[in-house]
């Protein structure tokens, strides 16, 4: 239990140095383990993550995990990023695509770019499939996270980056589904911020720090687009919509069996 | 016989590739460029193999008189072209002669010319924007800072890069545009050297974007390699060392102090007027707040081209510890 502040499971080197401590966009391994750390308890006492089908990560070369988004606030990214660092079978480093506003807010952009989140945008993604790691990506984007309680579970329209990125750099799509996130906060009302502010709007959101609700986190079978599709049908828009709706039905499917499963928010 | 014609030949990329270019090719010959009345640099390497010019690039006549004078009598094939105006705090149309209307004026001019088959510019990592929403490892493909309230240091750099990009397939000149990395030595136009002059360094509150820096000789190492290249290329030039803004403070022995981002660019302002730095905020507002970290793929396949000389930071310690 890394939560009891025993270290990580012996790692190789996390982030590909650049020479001092820092790789080119910003993550560092030693934040990256300071992180896991400090998010150990959260993982293991108050969410209580329990995961399945761990073993469909790939153990090394490029990857794109593609997760329903919900909670108000992007916990359910912190607990897969924290659930695969910690994976006793093929432990490894996601780098969770955050929405590209996320960089331009001060503190947060730095401190998540340091535990190896990246900014919304194509390059980006495509500097670290190029290099063999594993993105988390939430095809819903920021409609997910922000959907009203009444219609938790169900799922947004699914964009289609994940999937053009998946056919052009042959990197297998692992779908995952979070139970538990959808409850943990509920959004009051959200503060509309002006065009000059980084984030599209502020939710408040009660409780104001997430219920201890149990987070169980699926992870689905491997779906190889590349298998199906050459590289240049990364620029077939009825591909990816096709494919997009592929994942999507790999997600909502995890999903359904994680809500039959579970005995309840909290257990 | 062959020459190059090496422009800002007496800044430290200059003098570092006239070095790379002798040492290469023992029958090569340099044509280094100086500013009119500027002197021979003193350490200058390459004894009767190095035919120093003085040539005011501003003036079409000086250009005219370098190109097919000097550079035709010893059968130059390659321009490599550098100098450029290095204060930030100059603005205006004579500075603006030399940044881009020179390097307009040497491609006309070397597109006539009977024996230079190839023209290489060192440009800029700078004329890259660098926003939140862009990508912070940035290929060649990434889009140019074109936002017309950007300082003209910057404009002027976006609009000579532009300029020779706008020329490739309609010209049988081999043109190169290298876009390095900022390189941190002193003399060579840097604005984060100029930064850390300072004792303190201010930074905006909240941000620590990643930069990519590189050393006079991985640059050399670049330009020499481009001066031989046979077909048109743009090509991002890294650095051996890619560090967030902090680190970078703190290898230079600086006090890192985050303010508030509206408040630097007066208290920059201050800090010229009262010790007449070069650095400008406004100019680094946008890195100061996002990365830019360079794809050095294409150089890398087409120069052979790796970052292998990081900077010594002992050194630069020492360097702005003198002052």
């Amino acid at each position: 239990m890394v939560g009891d502040g025993t270290p990580l499971p012996e790692l190789p080197a996390l982030v590909r140095d650049g020479g001092h401590g820092f790789d080119e966009l910003g993550a560092s391994d030693r934040w990256v383990r300071a992180a896991a750390r400090w998010l150990g308890p959260l993982h293991d006492r108050w969410f209580r993550v329990s995961a399945a089908g761990r073993e469909h990560v790939p153990a090394r070369g490029p990857a794109i995990l593609a997760a329903n988004h919900s909670g108000g606030l992007p916990w359910d990214g912190a607990m897969i990023w924290r659930d695969l660092l910690a994976s006793p079978t093929a432990p490894r480093l996601v780098r969770p695509i955050a929405d590209h506003f996320v960089p331009s807010l001060p503190f947060v952009g730095t401190v998540l770019a340091r535990g190896g989140v990246v900014g919304g945008s194509g390059g980006n993604a495509r500097a670290l499939l190029e290099r063999g790691e594993v993105l988390l990506i939430f095809p819903e984007g920021v409609p997910g996270i922000g959907k009203p309680f009444r219609e938790r579970y169900r799922l947004r329209p699914f964009r289609v980056g994940h999937v053009e990125l998946a056919i052009r750099h042959r990197a297998p799509i692992v779908p995952t589904a979070v139970i538990g996130a959808e409850e943990q906060m509920f959004e009051l009302f959200r503060v509309r911020l002006g065009r000059a502010a980084a984030a599209p709007y502020l939710p408040v959101l009660v409780p104001p720090w997430p219920l201890p609700v149990r987070y169980h986190l699926l992870y689905g079978e491997p779906l190889d687009l590349a298998a199906s599709h050459p590289p240049e049908d990364a620029d077939d828009p009825d591909v990816l919509e096709a494919g997009a709706e592929r994942v999507r039905a790999a997600v909502a499917g995890l999903i359904e069996r994680g809500l039959r499963e579970r005995r309840g928010w909290f257990r | 016989m062959t020459a190059t014609v090496v422009t800002g030949a007496s800044t430290p990329i200059g003098e570092a590739v006239i070095e790379r270019l002798l040492g290469a090719d023992a029958a090569r010959r340099v044509i280094a460029v100086l500013a009119p009345h500027e002197p021979i640099p003193r350490r200058a390497a390459g004894g009767e193999r190095v035919t120093w010019e003085h040539a005011d690039l501003t003036r079409a006549r000086d250009i005219h008189r370098l190109l097919f004078g000097a550079a035709r009598r010893l059968e130059a094939d390659t321009l490599v072209h550098l100098a450029l105006h290095r204060s930030a705090l100059d603005e205006g149309d004579r500075v603006r002669a030399l940044n881009v209307s020179a390097a307009r004026e040497l491609l006309d001019a070397v597109e006539r010319h009977p024996t230079i088959r190839r023209f290489v510019l060192r440009s800029h990592a700078e004329v890259y924007r660098a926003r939140a929403e862009l990508p912070a490892v940035v290929d060649e493909r990434h889009p140019l800072e074109f936002d017309p309230r950007a300082p003209q240091w910057i404009r002027d750099r976006v609009e000579t890069d532009l300029e020779v990009c706008s020329r490739m397939g309609l010209t049988s000149t081999v043109l190169v545009v290298l876009r390095c990395a900022e390189c941190l030595a002193r003399g060579t136009g840097s604005q984060l050297y100029d930064w850390l002059g300072s004792r303190v360094c201010l930074t905006p509150l909240g941000f620590d974007p990643m930069l990519d820096l590189a050393s006079v000789a991985d640059l050399a190492q670049a330009l020499t390699s481009a001066s031989s290249l046979g077909r048109h290329g743009v090509l991002n030039v890294p650095g051996a060392d890619r560090l967030p803004l902090s680190a970078l403070v703190r290898e230079a022995g600086r006090a890192w102090v985050p303010l508030p981002g509206p408040a630097l660019g007066p208290l920059y302002a201050l800090r010229t007027l009262a010790l007449g730095s070069h650095f400008r905020y406004r100019q680094n507002r946008w890195r100061f707040h996002h990365g830019v970290v360079l794809d050095g793929r294409r150089a890398r396949e087409a120069l052979g081209y790796v970052p292998s000389h990081p900077l010594d930071f002992a050194a630069l310690r020492r360097e702005l510890a003198a002052g």
